[in-house]
């Protein structure tokens, strides 16, 4: 499936992030000499303890933070801001509270200025995905978490992203929605096969949705290991039972560990 | 896995309940005030307390149905409405994109901020002296009055409205590539909305204020001035027809606010 030959989706190269901390007047460095690639059709997951800079990875993608050295390549161009090729599902839910999940949904094609009848069907298409069909006039509040964050899903999707990014949008659930959640998305992805970065600090999701891991070292963020998950698709919900997905996670959680002892507080 | 175990409450079912406890509190508040005209009456009957002072509930009728078949009356109300109106949407018309813009952008208001703030405090009515010498005791001086009181509460719920504005969405907005007037269309402005109608309703109660005080102070017509003059020839109950004539305008325009209120706050959790 990975062709070695052609040039990667997102490079990223020699990427230092450091910024002043406003409250110490510090500069802190959040990333320090990140250098990976991602190809097409890839489902990424970044894991790592708090301070990683996970996030800030994910945020410098997306095009909010600029890189103080190197650079993010997204299909060979150079990333210098937000752009119509990306689009994120955030952490909150972030729906516009005013407006029911029709016009939620369309929010991010109406602010690019592509509103057109497909656009108006592709909404649909993904309302439909994500398995809210027959909630189109419903409003935000009369939904629950999860089905909050299965319309930020699909207003990230209706922009039709090249990439597609993931800032731990499961982290705010219960434990079962979380579960339930997660094999949608693997079945979602399956339909839509986006190149995904997926952020999140629970092992067992990353290992779960990740074609591969990445994981990110604190202070400063720098990346650790980079793990190939080769469990067959499509997976359910009980492969996180089999000894070897839970080979991965330990594996995971290993080096995780080992970097928490390298920092001192284990 | 049905999407319709997702969802908690059933809409239909939780409006229904909200109308019948409000019918019942509704019974409740209008034999409150019932038993309120009827002691107020027995009072004034038994002269308990000088009906010189306070009149009484049959009395006050009568008065109204006197007063408001004379075209004379009509016209001291045809007045204030007037001033009131004049006064109320000129407020509006210059304190909502005045608010708006100060919250939006940091050096305007740091430019209106020290004046706002000061005057918001400031009892207005204390500058109706000068407003009268300089507008004069027609109906110019009352609208300059109404304007004033009703304006600062506006510009300040405006104000306060932008400085709230939820973070996570203009985030999200900005990683769609938005631009600032798109951010301050879609989300800035709707957000302002329930803001400023609870800043319009402070607006209301001081521009009733101020059409009162203002022409109570110094005028030849209008509700205030006929008020005062009832009142100083001892006709306490055409003062009280003018009392519960102002005291109904705002309760019916307070009641405009909230059905304003709830057709652009549909969208709001109960």
């Amino acid at each position: 499936m990975i062709d070695t030959q052609s040039i990667p989706k997102l490079q990223s190269q020699f990427l230092d992030v450091t910024y002043i901390n406003h409250k110490t007047g510090q500069e802190v460095t959040a990333l320090k000499n990140i250098n990976l690639s991602i190809q097409e059709g890839e489902f990424i997951c970044i894991v790592g303890p708090s301070g990683c800079g996970k996030t800030t990875f994910l945020n410098t993608v997306i095009g909010f933070i600029e890189p103080s050295n190197g650079s993010i390549l997204l299909d060979n161009k150079k990333i210098v801001g937000p752009g119509k090729d990306r689009s994120m599902v955030f952490q909150s839910p972030s729906l516009l509270p005013w407006r029911n999940v029709m016009d939620n949904v369309l929010y991010g094609v109406e602010l690019q200025k592509r509103i057109t009848s497909e656009t108006r069907k592709l909404a649909k298409t993904y309302i439909e995905m994500v398995g809210l069909k027959g909630f189109e006039s419903h409003y935000p509040h009369e939904l629950s978490g999860g089905m909050q964050q299965r319309v930020n899903l699909a207003r990230a999707l209706t922009v039709e992203p090249s990439l597609l990014l993931l800032d731990e949008p499961f982290s705010a659930l219960d434990a079962q929605t979380r579960e339930f959640m997660q094999q949608e998305l693997v079945r979602i992805w399956s339909e839509t096969k986006k190149t995904s970065i997926f952020i999140t600090h629970q092992i067992d999701e990353a290992v779960f949705l990740a074609d591969r891991v990445f994981v990110f070292g604190a202070r400063p963020g720098h990346l650790v290991d980079d793990i190939a998950i080769d469990l067959k698709r499509p997976r359910e919900l009980k492969i996180k039972r089999e000894p070897h997905f839970l080979q991965y996670v330990d594996r995971i959680w290993q080096l995780i560990e080992n970097e928490s002892a390298k920092q001192g507080f284990a | 896995m049905s999407k319709t175990e997702m969802i908690s409450t059933t809409p239909v079912k939780n409006k229904s309940r909200k109308i019948k406890t409000k019918r019942n509190t509704v019974w409740i508040s209008v034999t409150s005030v019932i038993l309120f005209l009827i002691t107020w009456e027995l009072i004034s009957y038994y002269k308990l307390i000088n009906p010189l002072f306070i009149s009484s509930p049959i009395k006050i009728v009568e008065a109204a149905t006197t007063l408001f078949a004379d075209p004379k009356y009509w016209q001291h109300l045809g007045v204030s409405a007037y001033e009131f109106s004049l006064g109320f949407i000129l407020a509006m018309a210059i304190g909502i994109p005045l608010g708006i813009f100060a919250g939006w952008n940091r050096i305007f208001n740091s430019i209106i901020s020290p004046f706002v703030s000061a005057l918001y405090v400031t009892p207005k009515v204390a500058l109706l002296p000068i407003i009268i010498i300089a507008f004069g005791i027609g109906v110019a001086s009352k609208i300059v009055v109404v304007f004033l009181m009703a304006f600062f509460p506006i510009v300040m719920s405006a104000q306060k409205a932008m400085s709230t504005l939820d973070q996570n969405l203009i985030k999200a907005a900005r990683s769609f590539t938005a631009s600032e007037f798109q951010i301050f269309k879609t989300i800035a402005l709707p957000s302002t909305v329930p803001f400023l109608l609870n800043g319009i309703r402070l607006g209301l109660g001081q521009g009733l204020i101020a059409i009162v005080v203002g022409e109570m102070y110094a005028s030849t017509a209008g509700i205030g001035y006929h008020l005062t003059h009832a009142g100083q020839n001892l006709k306490t109950a055409e003062m009280f027809v003018g009392v519960v004539v102002i005291a109904v305008s705002g309760v019916i325009l307070t009641g405009v606010i909230g059905l304003i209120e709830k057709r652009f706050s549909s969208w709001k959790p109960e």
